[in-house]
């Protein structure tokens, strides 16, 4: 009974020691990825995927499978911000020659503060993200070859991808809370839908679940297909498509914990 | 405050700052914030200790130190003013707490934290880095003093509220937020820890951003860069639990004396 108790002050002891030392190691891992890693990096052949599994037979069949449905693929920094990242640059991207669509998910993107401020959001800060979400939908409006070269600029400027990373976040938020009823079932322990939002989509630096994906293509209706690149069984790349059924504009590729687009 | 020329207004932090200093501009009975002239990204606030409290009728000052990475990333806060709750000149986060898990989040902002401070000032500091547990009659005491605190660049801070503003009431979501946030010493950035090569590189960054900073707080800044009180705080956990462990192993050993030489 004694050495229990003393157990367990000794590992509460530690446990706070210890959160310290991963906080550290976590800020090295950080420092080092910004160093090494693009916010979004450049076009690259599926070669060079290829490439990174010479020596590992499951991955290296699969990335041979990838190359024959896909030609390109893009990285993007493994921050736990990337799928909103990697999916806002390719839809954006993909709109630049595509009037038409280009100016509905302007309006749709105009309408969104509203919905937010609505749900209870706070107006001065929502209002803040959405200017600057604005301003990046504006400067890449201009359909020539300078709208390409501008979003990767601004999607490689700390201050401007963040802010667009946040307000998809809170798009995300404002569907899923908006349709709660529906999400609860998808959501695991006792939380509510605007618990969940507030822990696991909001803060920055969370990774993205399939609820994530689902709400965030849900909600600016545009379909996105993942393929799935892990140790699972066969030389497939298994696709999903998000929400399901509908045709997918955007694809983007999953090796467990990230997510970089792909090109056909 | 004319910030435009000095910062890259086309920065959204900086926007963000410029906007919330706006906000802020008129003084509640609340708080009041206000960035320093040379550096946008360091505040001073006033903020009054909460009714019916120990901390009634109290003022207290401090300081707000806002990451490059704002609002991203959340400020920090440094109480300069004692109070008998919090450390003064130590840094102080807003942060996770343990029953209700919630992290910072983009939308929350300087109004925000210091709702946040104001709410946490009457929790029980439970021995938490950078947390003082000061008796009542003593945290009574101080804020009596506070009155006549004085800070070097804002004056005397009794003045700094302003008693005929009608307050903004508090929103349902930052209800929600000061029921769920937490306060506590900065644990990141301890000088006590070994590995700590990146993290001081982390904090020198940090202090470039913030022009002149050092020469305007020369007597203040060493004290928060090495925070000996973390030290002393770690190092008394530890003899706590030791001194148990000595305790609850004499007890046994008494025991197993009496058990067998009986």
């Amino acid at each position: 009974m004694g050495d229990r108790t003393v157990q367990a002050k000794s590992t509460e002891n530690t446990d706070v020691n210890q959160d310290e030392l991963i906080l550290q190691q976590q800020r090295r891992i950080e420092k080092e990825i910004q160093e090494t890693i693009s916010l979004v990096g450049e076009k690259e052949s599926l070669k060079a995927l290829e490439s990174e599994y010479t020596e590992d037979d499951i991955y290296l069949s699969k990335a041979r499978a990838l190359a024959q449905k896909y030609s390109f693929f893009r990285r993007t920094r493994p921050d736990g911000n990337c799928f909103f990242r990697a999916f806002s640059y390719a839809y954006l991207e993909k709109l630049i020659n595509n009037k038409d669509e280009y100016e509905k998910f302007r309006e749709l993107a105009r309408k969104s503060k509203e919905n937010l401020v609505e749900l209870g959001f706070p107006q001065f800060t929502v209002e803040d993200f959405h200017d600057t979400f604005m301003e990046v939908i504006d400067k890449v409006g201009g359909d020539t070859d300078n709208s390409y070269i501008e979003l990767h600029k601004l999607f490689n400027d700390q201050g401007y991808s963040d802010y667009v990373v946040v307000y998809l976040r809170l798009i995300t938020s404002g569907h899923l809370q908006r349709e709660a009823e529906f999400y609860q079932h998808f959501i695991e322990g006792d939380r509510t839908v605007k618990e969940f939002c507030h822990q696991e989509v909001e803060p920055m630096y969370k990774e993205s679940d399939h609820i994530h994906i689902i709400a965030m293509s849900t909600a600016l209706n545009t379909g996105v297909r993942v393929r799935y690149m892990d140790r699972g069984a066969g030389t497939e790349v298994t696709a999903h498509d998000f929400p399901e059924g509908s045709t997918p504009s955007i694809h983007l590729l999953y090796r467990p914990g990230h997510y970089d687009i792909l090109y056909p | 405050m004319s910030f435009e020329g000095k910062y890259n207004a086309k920065s959204p932090a900086v926007k963000r700052l410029m906007r919330e200093a706006k906000e802020l501009h008129d003084a509640t009975d609340e708080y009041y914030a206000y960035p320093l002239e040379e550096n946008l990204f360091e505040w001073h606030f006033t903020v009054q200790g909460p009714p019916s409290t120990d901390f009634e009728g109290g003022i207290y000052h401090g300081k707000i130190l806002l990451p490059p990475e704002y609002p991203m990333k959340p400020p920090n806060i440094i109480l300069l003013t004692p109070n008998g709750r919090f450390e003064i000149k130590k840094k102080i986060c807003l942060s996770i707490s343990g029953h209700h898990p919630e992290t910072w989040q983009p939308s929350w902002s300087i109004r925000t934290a210091l709702l946040a401070l104001i709410a946490f000032m009457p929790t029980p500091g439970n021995g938490t880095v950078g947390s003082l547990d000061y008796s009542p009659i003593e945290r009574q005491q101080l804020s009596k003093k506070s009155l006549n605190w004085y800070c070097d660049s804002c004056g005397k801070i009794a003045d700094l509220l302003s008693y005929n503003k009608v307050k903004k009431p508090i929103t349902e979501e930052e209800q929600h937020m000061l029921n769920t946030i937490s306060l506590k010493g900065d644990v990141s950035i301890s000088q006590d820890m070994p590995y700590l090569s990146n993290a001081d590189i982390v904090e020198e960054n940090e202090l470039r951003h913030r022009n002149n900073i050092n020469n305007l707080n020369a007597e203040n800044e060493p004290e928060i860069l090495n925070p000996p009180i973390e030290v002393i705080s770690y190092s008394k956990d530890f003899l706590w639990s030791l001194l148990i462990a000595i305790l609850i192993f004499a007890i046994i050993l008494l025991l197993i004396r009496r058990l067998f030489l009986l």
